[in-house]
């Protein structure tokens, strides 16, 4: 188990002081290395800092992006001191920038980007098979014969579990993908900003029953970056200060090989608890929850395990409204990924540096000081991570 | 049939498939704890231990999930379009559980529902465990 109060020492040590994008596309023409460049010298514009004062480069990826070797090269950064690059898809973005906030904690860098950036729909496809792509794990010989091959049929499984044992119906999964289309209206960059009906979302096509098209995210191509640098030092910097108040992450047990077989809990039960410990808060002190939003179960799910309702409860929920900007819970503010863009989660934490800043422009939720960030991984049992973050005013 | 996706095995799990291939569902049990495991991995997840053996279980199970895939995700699966695959816990332990294909495809599902394994050649080579109405 994970020292409490070392981890405790950290807390709201390390600031975000930049966020920076390439723009969201189906096609984006480019590299994945262009995009991750006009990410990350687009997030040292916003932090006030120069290209060369970056000292420390972070990325995750599936095969299907540019390392931060070459990163570094194409920067013309020369003498990188710290670095870190993990294989991992939606359940590695928060660990990644805590991995980072670490390195920035013990001084091994002063101001560490962390980037990911892919053509996640011109390119290597997630909701596919990756067209002949070789995926390593032991228990992919026991699924991928039975035609068990993308993340939506994982997820539909729990989702079909939670049906059947708490209730939960279409329209309550419905009234996620609309609340975030609403949202997502109001975000520039996001890909899908037409207003949805219910009788739009119950009439898309059906994809892993119970998902229909509109449960799940997009596929995109693009890139985002985060800087982080010291509490200290980040009071120099251009933006308002938002610190990195707590992180956790579990390699979560496999989905065959574990007993229970329950998939209406997702590993993010295992990570709430230390979230909350190294935090010292809980559910009830966050403004803003970007929850991972690969699919619309994935929201209801992570509101459960985080704490928000009790097991069973995310489907009614969600269906109260409470998830609106205005609500009792405000989630996913940009759209998530199943309207603004999937690029495996780093936009949530964009997002939620943006919301604590105020700089969220019309889709700014009113007096945010805390800001809840999520991953989840391809199945629901398997790794993942999470951070909070805070407004320092 | 040749629109398929072969099982790849490796040194662990050449034995499950092994006996797959002559109809009988066999899995590894440890010698020292006395608890089944699948998919095969080298040691115990409970006791640690490397010993264990190959024994057929019952082939018996209930349905704990399933999805109906409407969409295409890869081109073996194609015309098979919309099927299932089942989540089965299986009768020996809780919690053990694999994957399967319903057979026949279409046949009306539930949750709890109990099943069988039943056995498909696919190839000369290649023999998969699906799972039938008990």
């Amino acid at each position: 188990m994970a020292d409490a109060e070392g981890l405790r020492a950290l807390r709201d040590q390390v600031a975000i002081t930049g966020i920076g994008y390439a723009p969201f596309t189906k096609n984006s023409g480019r590299t994945p290395l262009s995009l991750a460049l006009e990410a990350i010298l687009a997030a040292a514009r916003d932090a006030g800092l120069p290209v060369d004062g970056l000292d420390g480069i972070a990325t995750h990826h599936v095969n299907d992006s540019a390392p931060v070797h070459e990163v570094a090269a194409a920067l013309g950064l020369r003498d990188v001191p710290w670095y870190h690059e993990e294989f991992g898809g939606g359940s590695r973005a928060p660990a990644v920038i805590a991995q980072a906030a670490l390195a920035v904690a013990a001084g091994a860098s002063r101001h560490a980007v962390v980037y990911r950036a892919l053509n996640g729909r011109s390119g290597v496809r997630m909701g596919a098979s990756g067209g002949g792509r070789s995926v390593p794990g032991a228990e992919l010989q026991y699924q991928q014969p039975y035609g068990l091959l993308a993340p939506s049929q994982s997820y539909a499984m729990g989702a079909r579990m939670h049906i059947e044992r708490y209730g939960t119906t279409s329209e309550q999964l419905g009234a996620v993908a609309l609340q975030q289309r609403a949202n997502a209206a109001k975000n520039e960059r996001a890909l899908m900003r037409t207003p949805l009906t219910m009788a739009d979302y119950l009439s898309s096509r059906m994809i892993a029953d119970p998902f229909r098209l509109l449960d799940c995210c997009l596929e995109t191509d693009g890139a985002c970056a985060v800087v982080l640098t010291s509490r200290a030092r980040a009071a120099g910097l251009a933006q308002p200060v938002v610190t990195v108040r707590g992180w956790a992450s579990v390699l979560g047990p496999d989905d065959l090989s574990k007993p229970g077989g329950d998939l209406t809990r997702s590993s993010a039960a295992l990570v709430a608890p230390r979230l909350y410990s190294m935090a010292g808060i809980g559910p009830a002190e966050v403004d803003v929850a970007e929850l991972y939003d690969a699919f619309s179960f994935s929201v209801l799910v992570q509101l459960e395990d985080f704490g928000f309702c009790a097991k069973g409860e995310g489907g009614p929920f969600a269906a109260s409204g409470a998830l609106a900007a205005d609500g009792a819970l405000p989630v996913n503010t940009h759209g998530g990924f199943l309207s603004e863009g999937y690029v495996h989660g780093l936009n949530h934490v964009a997002e939620a540096v943006s919301q604590l800043r105020r700089q969220a422009g019309d889709r700014q939720v009113d007096r945010a000081e805390v800001a809840l960030c999520t991953a989840q991984p391809g199945y629901l049992t398997g790794t993942t991570s999470a951070l909070m973050l805070a407004r320092q005013s | 049939m040749s629109d398929i996706l072969a099982p790849r095995a490796d040194v662990d799990s050449a034995p499950f498939w092994a006996a797959v291939r002559e109809h009988r569902l066999t899995l590894q049990r440890c010698d020292e704890c006395g608890r089944y495991r699948f998919p095969a991995r080298p040691i115990c997840p409970d006791c640690r231990s490397w010993k264990f053996t190959w024994p057929e279980v019952s082939g018996r199970g209930r349905v704990l999930s399933w999805v109906v895939t409407h969409h295409v995700t890869h081109p073996a699966f194609a015309r098979q379009l919309p099927y299932e695959v089942l989540f089965v816990e299986l009768a020996e332990q809780p919690g053990l559980a694999m994957y399967g294909n319903l057979r026949p495809a279409g046949a009306p599902v539930t949750s709890g529902m109990p099943v069988r394994a039943v056995f498909e050649d696919l190839t000369d080579a290649v023999t998969l465990v699906q799972w039938a109405p008990a």
